[in-house]
Formats: C-alpha cells, structure tokens, sequence
C-alpha cells in the first residue's frame, strides 16, 4: 500500500503536466474521429456490401484489410508519436523526485529506496499505459463494433508500446539516477532512438569504417540497446497478423531494460542526498 | 532504552575533505525534548540525515528507537521535518497530508479523519483544499509540521521548526511540542533560537565542526556554579569590606552584587558573618546566564583552545 502510495502520487504527478493532457486531448479526438466520421457500416444484414465513407465496399476479405490498415496507423503512429512524447512528458519525474527537499523526505517514510525508484518508474509506466490503452482500447471497441472485425493484434500492439516504453524509460531513470537531469537523460534516450534504425543497417556501412575495431563496436551497440527499430516492425506486424520471424529483439530489449533498472537500483542503494 | 542511540558516528563528504561529524557519541532518552545547536556548517542535519538512513555515515553506528538506522523498519513510528522540504506543488493541504501519510503506513480511513484535525493543529484548518504552491513560507513551514506528525510518531525529528514562523506562531509550536513530549513522545530538535531552545528542551547538546562540545540540561547551563547574586536592602559596604577580608572575588551589578564562592559552606559562612553584624538580606539568587551566552562562550572559546 506504501509502495501504492508512491505509484498513485508519480500518476498524479504525471497529470499535472500539460503534455499529458495534450496526448489525452489527441486520443480523445482520434477516437471520436472512429466514432463518428469513419462511415463504416454494414448495411442491410449478412450477405449485403459495407460503405467505408460513403463508397461501397462488398467483400469481407478487403474489409478486413482495411480495418488491420486503420489499426496499424494507429499503433505506428503511436509506437512513434506516443513514446516519443511520452518520454519527453515522464523525462523529468526522476531527477525532479531526487532534488534536495523531497527525497529526503521520502527515505524518512518506511520504504526501501529500492521501493522508492519502483514506485516511480511504475508510476511513469502506469500513466503511460493509461494513455496508450485509452486510444487503443477505445478505438479498438470503435472499429470492432463497426465491422464485426475483432483484432487482438491490435491490443497486443499496445502492450508492445508500454513494453517499448517502459525499456526507455529504465534507460531514463538510470541516467537520472546519475547524472540527475532531465533533459540530458532525454537527449541521450531520443539519440538511441534515432540510431536505432542505423544500427540495424550497419552492415550497409562496414565498407566505410577505417577499421574492424569500429565494425565490433557497432554490433555490440547493436546487441546491447534497445532495438526500437525491430520493436515498432513487430507492433505493426502484430495489428497485421503477419509472421514474426524473431522474438529475439523484444528478448534482448527487455534484457537491457532490467539491466538500466537494476543499475539504477543499485547506484540509489548506495546514494547521499 | 534510549529512543536515540549513536557510537561515533562519523561522516565525511567530498572523499574526506569535509567532516560533517567526527566521532560523534550521544543517547537521548525517551519522552525528552532534545535540542541540538551549532553554528552553522556544525552538522546538525547531516546528524539526522545519517540517522534517517539519507546519507551513509564513514564510520560508526547508530540506533533509533532500538532499530539501527539501516533498517528503514522503525521509520513507519518516526516523523521529520526535513529544512527546506518541499511537497509537490500541484497538490493540495489536504492531498499532501494523504498521500504522504499512505506512505507512512496510515490506514487511508484513518488518515481521513487525522487530517483535519492535524489541519487545526497547525492553525491552516481553513487550507486544506487550497494548492500548497499558494502558500507563504510560514504557511509552508506549518504543512511541513503537520506532515511530520501524521503517522502520530513517537519520535519526531525537527530541522529548524520555526524557521519563518511568526512570534504567536512560535509560541504555539512550543506548547505543541511541549504537549507532544507529556503524551510520551520525544523530539528531537536542530534550532538556531536559542531562546526558543531555553524554553523548551529537557537537555541540550552543541556541536561545532562535527564535534559533540556540550552535553547537559538547559538548567545545567544557564546557571553559574558557584556564583551567586545577593541583594542586601542596606550595609554594601560590609559586605565589600567582608568579602575583602575572606579573599572572594565581588563584582557590582546594577544595584546587586555577584559574589563567587569556593563551596556552600563558603557561602554560608559569609552570610553569616553578615547577619552577625546586623546586614539585612533580600535575597541570594544563584546566578544565571542566559543560554545565548553559554552558547557563544562554549562555541568561541573551543575556537581558541582548538589549535
Ligand atoms: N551533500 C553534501 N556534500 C558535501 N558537503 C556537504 C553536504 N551536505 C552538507 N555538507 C557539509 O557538511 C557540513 C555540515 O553541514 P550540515 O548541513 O550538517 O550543517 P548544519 O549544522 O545543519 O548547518 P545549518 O545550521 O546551516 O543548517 C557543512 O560543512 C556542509 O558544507
Ligand atoms: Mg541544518
């Protein structure tokens, strides 16, 4: 309940602060946008053609196409979008909670310190989860009621979102933990990001390094961040029912998420404040 | 038992070039006002901050409430009022109260109930629905105070209480922790006003460049052994011509006189003496100092003899 305590007040927190509410405000109209523009309606019972705004569309095949389509700009939107703001949003909570003043307080409660930084990563993956299942659970109810089509793909892309999330995030609050600002942790968290996609194309650019050495540097980049990359594919690829060919890079991101977050722990075990 | 309980108790910062506290051994005991002073820069938060398992010490150990500090276990009985705390802003009174009492280990049901009455305590009653972001320091400093008692503690750490309080303010803080202190509970005060401290505290310590200097009750150090004031209602004259006569020092002090003696025996002999011949006495009042003046003297002369 303690550790609850910690969690609902991160929440609250997180609330408090203006890009939560512009990502509430976009989903909220993304998902009256399903509601009410989107004209997807089986008219006239079973064996009779469906109208996707205004133009008819008779064969139940193409109808599910374009509902996984519809579904997966939403999930590529906010794998991209969602965790981008996302980061920036939650990007202070950590150093914020560390300044002089308000953790001390905190350790005087009967709580761990491992409780302390639990309490609020959970809470930043809490809001974010909040955030992410309100568009996709609200747009999924939308389009499944509209065409009979129910594609629990799509609810798995969003626990791929918070997943991804959630590996960043550990990666924030590590660099929180040391070098205790916020803007700093996001800048090095978005350059990861933005590598991401190289990093996976690096054998296109073997021929240019000056030497192996470089070479083995880029694979163990590769092998040790997240594969944000691979990540958002495998989100897409869920919505679409395609084949995933690996779990592999989920595996090896997460890895490297518990990783951060046991580093974090152990360098706030030890910290004077 | 003691509620308080260090065995040099040592820390440095900056890899050592700063000692915050050097072998610092102390108890304090159950159902006491304590008070620590110092100058500042003395390591009076830096005390309670190793006590509370904030910073680590070097070297040494301690205990509260029979727990040592590295088990966070005794916390849920402990309250503290960290010098400039801060909750977060866009909460309100009563939201603060809640939230950071949940994380003592208070029962929301009787949180509920706690909390407007911890309000009254602190004269913000009329505050609980109101953003602490629009409250002035004192009002702050008051929040801070009802935040340390709402887990009801048995043992309270206060870093500077009344800093930015207001003198009516004040006194109802000391009643405060005067009432706290007769239900049983101790507290455990970091105070610059030292007239607050003489009304207050049950025993004193000082502190000076993480040294214990100074340890006793407040009566232990405003009096002066050995040295009383005598008003006599006529014959100073015999008096002076007395105390030359048995080789005792007399300095003159608006109207009265301060007379230093070996012993009681000492000073009985001189009242006698005066008595035998016919001086009337009003009144022999060992002497006191206030506790500003102890104070100074122990920090400054330490300051001379340190080499
Ligand atoms: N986090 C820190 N890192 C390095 N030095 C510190 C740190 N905190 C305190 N100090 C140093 O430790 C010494 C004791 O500081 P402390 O805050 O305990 O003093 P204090 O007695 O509470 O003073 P004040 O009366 O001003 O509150 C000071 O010299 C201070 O500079
Ligand atoms: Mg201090």
């Amino acid at each position: 309940m303690k550790l609850f305590a910690i969690i609902q007040l991160t929440f609250r927190e997180s609330l408090a602060r203006k890009t939560f509410i512009a990502f509430f405000g976009l989903s909220t109209l993304v998902n009256l946008l399903f509601l009410f523009a989107l004209n997807l309606d089986i008219v006239d019972g079973a064996e009779s053609y469906i109208s996707l705004f205004g133009k008819e569309i008779d064969q139940a095949f193409e109808l599910e196409k374009i509902v996984y389509g519809i579904e997966s700009v939403v999930a590529v939107g906010l794998f991209t979008g969602g965790v981008f703001m996302s980061l920036f949003a939650t990007s202070s909570l950590i150093p914020a909670f560390l300044e002089k003043g308000s953790i001390d307080l905190l350790i005087s409660k009967p709580l761990s310190r491992f409780t302390i930084l639990a309490g609020r990563y959970l809470g930043a993956v809490a809001i974010v989860a909040f955030n992410v299942f309100y568009l996709v659970g609200f747009s999924w109810l939308i389009l499944s009621f509209k065409t009979g089509v129910w594609n629990f793909g799509f609810l798995l892309s969003g626990v791929m979102i918070v997943l991804t999330y959630a590996i960043l995030y550990a990666l924030m609050a590590f660099l929180g933990v040391t070098i205790r600002s916020g803007p700093f942790s996001l800048m090095i968290t978005y350059a990861i990001l933005f590598f991401s996609p190289l990093l996976l194309q690096r054998e296109a650019i073997y021929a240019l390094l000056s030497g192996k050495f470089w070479g083995y540097l880029l694979d163990f980049l590769y092998h040790f961040l997240p594969k944000t990359t691979e990540l958002g594919n495998i989100t897409r690829m869920l919505v679409q029912h395609a084949d995933i060919g690996s779990w592999l890079p989920v595996l090896t991101s997460l890895l490297f998420g518990a990783l951060m977050l046991g580093a974090a722990s152990m360098i706030f075990k030890r910290k004077d404040f | 038992m003691y509620v308080v309980e260090t065995d040099n108790l040592t820390k440095y910062y900056s890899r050592g070039k700063i000692k915050a506290l050097e072998d610092f051994t102390l108890q304090v005991e159950k159902g006491k006002i304590f008070s620590l002073l110092g100058p500042n820069g003395a390591g009076k938060t830096t005390l309670i901050k190793v006590l509370l398992g904030i910073v680590f010490p070097t070297r040494g150990s301690a205990r509260i409430l029979g727990e040592d500090i590295s088990n966070p276990g005794a916390h849920s009985r402990i309250g503290y009022l960290a010098e400039n705390h801060r909750f977060p802003e866009f909460l309100t009174a009563n939201q603060v109260l809640f939230y950071y009492g949940k994380m003592s280990g208070v029962e929301p049901a009787l949180l509920k109930e706690r909390i407007p009455q911890l309000l009254k305590l602190v004269k913000l009653e009329n505050w609980g629905d109101t953003k602490i972001r629009k409250f002035s320091k004192g009002m702050m400093q008051r929040m801070g105070l009802a935040q340390a008692l709402s887990n009801d503690p048995d043992l309270l750490f206060l870093d500077e209480p009344t800093d930015g309080i207001d003198p009516v303010g004040r006194r109802e803080i000391r009643d405060l922790l005067k009432n706290l202190r007769d239900r049983g509970k101790t507290i455990f005060l970091n105070s610059h006003l030292l007239s607050e401290v003489e009304r207050v505290s049950d025993e004193v310590a000082i502190l000076k460049n993480g040294r214990l200097l100074q340890k006793g009750t407040v009566e232990d150090m405003v009096s002066v052994k050995q040295q009383f004031t005598l008003q006599l209602a006529e014959g100073y004259d015999l008096l002076q011509a007395l105390c030359a006569e048995l080789a005792l020092p007399l300095v003159s002090q608006n109207g009265s006189f301060i007379v230093s003696v070996r012993d009681d025996a000492q000073l009985n002999h001189l009242i006698d003496k005066l008595r035998e011949r016919q001086a009337l006495i009003r009144g022999i009042v060992p002497r006191k100092i206030t506790l500003e003046d102890f104070f100074i003297e122990v920090v400054e002369e330490k300051e001379v003899a340190a080499p």
